[in-house]
């Protein structure tokens, strides 16, 4: 083994590589909350691990997105908790991310010389927004369906480009099997990829630089603004003064960042094991009853678009985050002053305090509002097979469900509360026994076969108007004509 | 280094973060990947098999000595794709009490034999075996072994055959 390390070190130069990366001095004093950022990256390889596995399981496709999650689910031996940790995952990348930006803000280390890092950290919280974005249509459920159709209806209100971006976003004009590929390749491919080399700049660039000192030390005597010509060298003293006296990196900082990302990892997992990853009833387009609600951290825009009037609308769900956006970024270059303290910068806290209270506000008020969501249980196969049929067969041509379809034959949408699947299967065999004026044709075989009105029932009779809360229980009307003698 | 001669103080939280970060990295890494491998790993644990049995009818409707050809629509599950498939069995039972139920497919190539009613036995068209209809005993032609039996069961009356499917073109009898 030492033979080993020490052919290794003569051609790697390992002692030294440890000497600089592992024993080089940081200031002291850093807080626990230095950790947040290595316990990002920690749930990002934790989100690595577990997608890798997820994906091997997966068929990126309408017909069976959501048929390959529920075997996972339910047939892979620790499928459930798998999903659990990478849908809670995703959470904790936004929790954490957002913390750490925070943190950085709250103590002015995006200033002179970190403005790079800042912007660079700035790409990192927008690809993990993509990630959420993309990985939420995946599981294909109402949910994801419904959040989605949203979310790009919203990019579609941009001005000029909207019509376009849509149709890049969906690949083509409807929300469908090209719009889920798209997602899934980015979500395993594109975002990963730029994520990797963002991160290695990211961490490259604090190897570099160092860690930033806490504010006291970098203010004193510091000329009142960045851009003054005395201020790299009096940043440079001042920084090198900081490191006197200091701690190591390791075991000193990555020790503690070891702790938190542990901790956290744990609450992951124990999160996923006690509460696992919802799941609700497979994405219906014709269902228009459905009420969407997007995930947490797109709550507060979600709410925001429900406060102003329609016409604002456009305005607000691009305008709002565009501004964010620049403002993130333009940050280090027009806050030029050298206080760090967030306790000396007036603006800046009333400016994060107004953002974190608007957006918990918003997040509260949306948790409030009511929602008509039904929690539809998910159709058996054989239903689905139903409704497969029915949108084959035309039936909505003629018969309504929730308001979609024609309006020639009865409304169907809470035709299960008046009859059972045995009476549905005998009417659409042959409607004309049971009602000699009935317009509608005998679906009996030839037309379709036994098996497949037999579905078709089973589907009809799952449908007991949706749109009402509480709805009645069941009750039947079934009456059979008496049987015609051969 | 940071500091000349490090403090007892110094020392003791080194080493305990030194172990902080050993053990926390190992149960970080357990925590999410064994799961993980054994979400991999699972197609290779022991799953157990569905039982199918399937409802040939009443009783009292196989006639003594004719074989009763019977469809029926499979569903089949390959991983999360969920197909149906027409398969079929013969019934055939001397007394009334006592049935066989064979596997609708010859066991040479799988093709659907039929009842040769002239000389009644059981016929393969594709490549001309034959097979007797009380045993199911190999009477001629490729056929590498006699019909597949299916285990059968009598409730309330009724039968009813665990459908299985065989390894084709092998003499021996070894479910798929």
């Amino acid at each position: 083994m030492a033979v080993f390390f020490r052919w290794l070190d003569e051609r790697l130069d390992l002692v030294r590589a440890k000497r600089e990366l592992l024993d080089r001095e940081v200031p002291d004093r850093l807080t626990w909350w230095h950790t947040l950022g290595s316990a990002t990256l920690t749930v990002f390889l934790v989100q690595v691990i577990t997608g890798t596995v997820l994906a091997t399981y997966y068929s990126a496709s309408p017909d069976h997105a959501y048929d390959s999650i529920r075997f996972v689910t339910g047939e892979v031996a620790s499928g459930a908790l798998l999903r659990g940790i990478h849908h809670w995952g995703a959470s904790a990348m936004v929790v954490l991310i957002l913390a750490h930006m925070i943190r950085v803000f709250s103590v002015g280390a995006y200033k002179y010389p970190r403005e790079v890092n800042w912007v660079l950290g700035v790409g990192l919280f927008l690809i993990v927004m993509g990630f959420s974005f993309t990985g939420y249509l995946l599981p294909w459920d109402q949910k994801a369906y419904w959040a989605t159709a949203v979310g790009t209806n919203i990019a579609g209100t941009t001005p000029v480009i909207g019509g376009a971006l849509v149709a890049l976003l969906r690949g083509g004009s409807e929300l469908g099997t090209a719009t889920l590929a798209r997602f899934y390749a980015f979500h395993v491919l594109w975002l990963p990829l730029i994520l990797t080399v963002l991160v290695a700049l990211h961490i490259t660039v604090v190897v570099r630089q160092g860690i930033a000192a806490r504010p006291r030390d970098l203010e004193t005597g510091a000329p009142k603004s960045t851009r003054d010509p005395k201020y790299p060298e009096y940043y440079h003293a001042a920084y090198l003064a900081s490191k006197r006296g200091g701690v190591r990196f390791w075991p000193d900082i990555l020790g503690k960042d070891a702790i938190v990302s542990a901790a956290t990892v744990l609450v992951l997992v124990l999160l996923a094991a006690l509460l696992g990853a919802p799941l609700e009833a497979p994405a219906d387009p014709t269902d228009t009853s459905y009420v969407p609600r997007p995930e947490w951290y797109f709550l507060p825009i979600y709410q925001l678009l429900k406060l102003v009037p329609g016409s604002l609308e456009a305005a607000i769900a691009v305008g709002v985050p565009s501004i964010l956006l620049i403002v993130l970024i333009g940050l280090p270059f027009f806050d030029r002053g050298s206080t760090r303290n967030l306790l000396h910068r007036p603006v800046a806290m009333v400016s994060l305090a107004v953002l974190l209270g608007g957006a918990g506000f918003l997040i509260g008020a949306a948790g409030q509002a009511p929602t008509a969501t039904a929690e539809g249980a998910a159709l058996t196969s054989v239903q689905r097979a139903g409704r497969a049929l029915y949108q084959a067969q035309q039936c909505g041509g003629c018969h309504r469900i929730s308001g979609q379809g024609g309006e020639e034959g009865p409304d169907l949408t809470s035709v299960g509360l008046r009859h059972s699947a045995g009476w549905l299967h005998s009417f659409v065999e042959s409607p004309s026994r049971f009602h000699e004026q009935s317009r509608m044709p005998s679906y009996g075989p030839p037309a379709l076969s036994h098996q497949e009105i037999e579905e078709l029932a089973q589907y009809l009779a799952t449908l007991r108007g949706r749109e009402q809360r509480g709805a009645p229980a069941p009750q039947f009307y079934d009456t059979f004509p008496a049987p015609r003698r051969p | 280094m940071a500091t000349e001669t490090p403090g007892i103080a110094a020392v003791g939280r080194r080493a305990f973060l030194r172990w902080a970060t050993a053990i926390g990295g190992a149960a970080s890494a357990l925590l999410a990947g064994v799961p993980a491998v054994r979400a991999f790993l699972s197609p290779t644990f022991r799953h157990r098999r569905e039982e199918k049995w399937i409802r040939l009818g009443e009783v009292d409707q196989f006639d003594p000595d004719v074989p009763t050809k019977l469809d029926f629509v499979d569903t089949v599950h390959d991983a999360w794709v969920e197909s149906r498939r027409l398969r079929n069995v013969w019934i055939y039972t001397e007394d009334g009490e006592n049935f066989r139920v064979y596997n609708g497919r010859c066991t040479h190539l799988g093709c659907n034999y039929f009842l040769d009613e002239e000389k009644n036995v059981f016929r393969c068209p594709c490549h001309t075996g034959f097979f007797g209809i009380k045993t199911g005993e190999v009477l001629g032609g490729p056929p590498p072994r006699p019909l597949d039996t299916l285990e059968v069961k009598v409730e309330n009356g009724a039968l009813y055959a665990r459908y299985q499917d065989f390894h084709l073109g092998v003499p021996e009898k070894a479910e798929v």
